[in-house]
């Protein structure tokens, strides 16, 4: 079994995902503010099952997506260059957009990383 | 997709139209001295009306519109012509009159001006965007 199975349903209890239908719009419906003030009577952590696709999809998806940004962005670049009338803000915040994704990719890295290595360092 | 920096649309949208306004100022005022176009007549100031358009922002949820702005259409200014007399302008009439464009510079510094703040408004806006973003990564940091 991946040691990382679990994942998922933990970052659901705690909120960090976003559960299906919630919408971003609208505040008090937030994912995280909602699982905030029922956290106190948690007792989803290890009951609810791991739904949907699984986290190895889920972060293959956020890098497709990480590279998806980044092509935008070098395509902005090379239109602005080559004079095809793309105005510099857009090539800018499509820069920015693909910088901030990157990061929060590393991040996500990070933390896994971390989590592996916490695990490994465990005494049996 | 996910939508790292969020409302980034609508900011997107406003930068544009903005810039598009600064465009018609700079034709403005690039065209404030011409007194012949295409059709024989002096130039005649132009003007940007914006509206608010719905736009589907990218990768959100379903049904999660946001308004933008964008240019509605560019209109003419119907005042009529500055009447200069100039009698040895290659334009003057009869009595020695040249039509200069309707526009006067000073109102179109203050447009500028006002265009360059809404621009740099919405720049303020996708800063503090991109900040609160690694604001919120650095969470995992120690």
């Amino acid at each position: 079994m991946s040691p990382l199975t679990a994942i998922p349903s933990n970052l659901q209890a705690y909120g960090i995902m976003p559960r299906a239908g919630a919408d971003g719009a609208d505040v008090s419906r937030l994912p995280g503010i909602q699982s905030a003030t029922e956290l106190g009577e948690s007792s989803g952590v290890s009951a609810t099952p791991p739904t949907g696709e699984s986290f190895a999809t889920m972060l293959g998806h956020m890098v497709a997506d990480v590279n998806t940004k980044q092509n935008i962005a070098g395509e902005a670049v090379g239109a602005l260059q080559s004079g095809q009338g793309v105005p510099l803000h857009q090539a800018v915040i499509a820069m920015e957009e693909a910088s901030v994704s990157f990061q929060l990719m590393v991040e996500v890295r990070n933390k896994l990383l971390e989590a592996y290595q916490e695990v490994m360092r465990m005494q049996i | 997709m996910i939508q790292i920096l969020s409302g980034i649309q609508n900011t997107t949208a406003a930068l544009d139209a903005e810039r598009t306004r600064l465009d018609v100022i700079s034709e403005n005022i690039a065209n404030a001295q011409t007194t012949r176009g295409p059709d024989g007549k002096p130039y005649q100031r132009r003007i940007v009306a914006f509206e608010t358009a719905l736009q589907q922002a990218l990768g959100s949820h379903q049904g999660a519109q946001t308004t933008g702005p964008q240019v509605a259409r560019i209109s003419k200014d119907t005042r009529a012509p500055i009447q200069v007399y100039e009698p040895e302008h290659q334009d003057a009439d009869a009595r020695g009159m040249v039509a200069m464009p309707n526009i006067n510079i000073h109102e179109e510094m203050a447009d500028m001006i006002a265009a360059s703040r809404a621009f740099e408004a919405n720049l303020a806006v996708v800063k503090n965007s991109r900040a609160m973003a690694m604001q919120t990564l650095a969470i995992g940091k120690r």
